[in-house]
């Protein structure tokens, strides 16, 4: 098989196994079964391993690594053996599992709305139909914790990052950034273009697992009238 | 009772080992920012490593004991005052009960740690007793400490007749190898070092850089030259880490520090030594920096003598503990 992959350093006790510069859900899914396998078959010295679209940090204690093959001169080598192997030998079948979707209610009332449907020449009604009418991928959660990164969103609403940040916005906002789609999780600054918000807390600190979503997920919006939103209301 | 928060000083805040397993979730590990002052400084008063310590800046905040304790000080730039005396930082102190503690700037640094035998009480989050100032999570309610906060110990301490610093210590000539030459930072090349632009990539370097003010526990802005790339690239979000060198677009670097995103799109130009991290987390705005390039075989071998030197560290503090306490 052909190596599409790369092994480098992020520093003496992270590797990164990158597959590219791609937004791709083949490529994904393989980023998270290695991040999976980890958790299930670790190497001695292994710490964690944090999954983005396209690439796996793989974090680890460099001298509990190079304890557990005195052949190997270097952690940073032991480790890269290790993680070629794991990608050789990673299940196949794992790639196809379907996941089951997850439906996240969302008032379309975002302030952003309506400069969306402008900039496409589309109605807000036709908007909300359009992103409405995908299921998402959630390919990583990052840059604050719990924010998910799902994708990839219809072109035909797709539409670049606001020039200047927000200095706030409030937490459960949807918003629009390329053809990525996002929720905030908590009150933050931000530039995504926001379209709406959801009534459920995608993130609670109070829970043992605080994330409603997960890498890997699958999610679809639905949209819910005012008065349901205050029914489902989380926050 | 244990000891009473009289002023709170900046950005004074419980921190411990940092929080592993939830990268994953865009929760990164946050604790210290210089764990060698935080590790010895449990060591002194008869920890492990990573009981939980309170950071602090200047300005330093300003203590009341209630009960007599065992303490210590580590970190750069701090001296204790309790009453008219001095006290140096880096010796195990005994303080009687009704003292007031507070500190003052004697040299360069930026950050001490205050241990207490048995550790200061915090809240655990996610596996970690260590603040999460994002989330408002862990350590003393998740936030920094406020006026008439009251700081509770985990373990018990006998009666004291007398505030005094013992005897042991953290030697000067071991300072020296983790604060010196002091404005040397190691780093090694990290995954996009190679798109920068030859003439940047030496620049790195050879220029002199300096700390903006805009520098929080989340990360350094540099300011010296502007580096360039070959050819501009739009990176997708990918992981970033503690002393993790990034470009941004204006030209400038910032390095990332305790309270960094898990995830970043500036490219990753180098990465900063563990063992340089703390020598890092003292320095201050304006605090000059000059880079020198080490090898990845070089840079373990160097995380491998700072594990060894705290491992030395922890047993001779252990047994000047057990022999003094007759433990």
């Amino acid at each position: 098989m052909r190596k599409n992959y790369s092994v480098t350093p992020l520093n003496e006790s992270a590797a990164l196994v990158s597959f590219g510069n791609v937004i791709d859900e083949a490529v994904n899914q393989k980023v998270i079964s290695l991040h999976k396998f980890l958790a299930y078959k670790p190497f001695k010295g292994f710490v964690e391993s944090a999954p983005a679209y396209s690439s796996l940090a793989v974090f680890y204690n460099p001298i509990e690594a190079i304890q557990s093959d005195t052949k190997i001169k270097s952690s940073f080598d032991f480790v890269k053996n290790y993680l070629e192997n794991a990608l050789t030998n990673l299940p196949q079948a794992e790639e196809l599992k379907e996941n089951q979707v997850i439906g996240i209610p969302v008032l379309y009332d975002g302030e952003d709305l309506q400069f969306v449907a402008n900039l496409h020449q589309l109605t807000l009604d036709e908007v909300i139909a359009i992103h409405t009418s995908k299921t998402y991928r959630v390919f990583m959660v990052g840059f604050l914790p719990g924010f998910p990164y799902m994708g990839t969103v219809d072109e035909r609403v797709a539409t670049p990052r606001k020039n200047s940040p927000r200095t706030s916005v409030p937490a459960g906002s949807v918003g629009i950034a390329g053809y990525q789609t996002g929720i905030y999780p908590q009150t933050s600054p931000g530039g995504w273009q926001l379209i709406g918000r959801t009534p459920f807390k995608i993130f609670d600190k109070e829970k043992s697992s605080p994330c409603l979503l997960n890498p890997g997920d699958s999610i679809r919006f639905y949209a819910v009238g005012k008065k349901d939103f205050e029914t489902l209301n989380e926050y | 009772m244990s000891i009473e928060v009289i002023k709170p000083g900046l950005l004074s805040n419980l921190v411990a080992s940092g929080r592993a397993g939830f990268r994953y979730l865009g929760v990164g590990p946050c604790g210290a920012m210089d764990s060698f002052a935080m590790k010895t400084s449990n060591y002194l008063v008869g920890n492990n490593g990573d009981a939980t310590t309170l950071e602090m800046n200047f300005p330093a905040p300003e203590l009341l004991f209630q009960e007599d304790q065992f303490v210590s000080l580590t970190g750069r730039g701090f001296q204790v005052y309790i009453n008219e005396n001095t006290f140096s930082s880096g010796k195990p102190l005994l303080v009687k009960k009704g003292e007031v503690m507070r500190f003052e700037k004697v040299e360069a640094g930026s950050r001490a740690y205050l241990a207490v035998h048995g550790g200061w009480k915090a809240q655990e989050w996610l596996g970690s007793f260590t603040t999460h100032l994002g989330v408002k999570a862990g350590g003393y309610m998740g936030r920094v400490l406020q006026k008439g906060d009251v700081l509770q110990t985990n373990g018990l301490f006998q009666q004291i007749n007398e505030t005094k610093a013992l005897s042991w210590g953290i030697s000067k000539n071991e300072l020296d190898k983790i604060y010196f030459p002091s404005n040397e930072i190691r780093i090694i090349s990290c995954v996009e070092t190679d798109l920068l632009s030859k003439e940047s990539k030496e620049s790195l370097l050879t220029v002199e850089f300096r700390i903006t003010g805009q520098s929080n526990r989340m990360g350094f802005r540099l300011e010296g030259k502007k580096l360039v790339l070959n050819e501009s690239i739009e990176l997708i979000s990918s992981p970033v880490d503690f002393g993790t060198i990034q470009l941004l677009p204006d030209g400038n670097l910032i390095i990332l520090m305790a309270d960094h995103q898990t995830t970043g799109g500036y490219p990753r130009v180098a990465s900063v030594i563990k063992p340089d991290l703390p020598k890092l987390a003292q320095m201050s705005p304006n605090d000059k920096i000059n880079f020198r390039l080490i090898s990845l075989d070089e840079a373990e071998g160097e995380f491998q003598l700072r594990e060894k030197l705290l491992t030395e560290l922890k047993q001779a503090c252990l047994t000047q503990y057990k022999n003094y306490f007759k433990v």
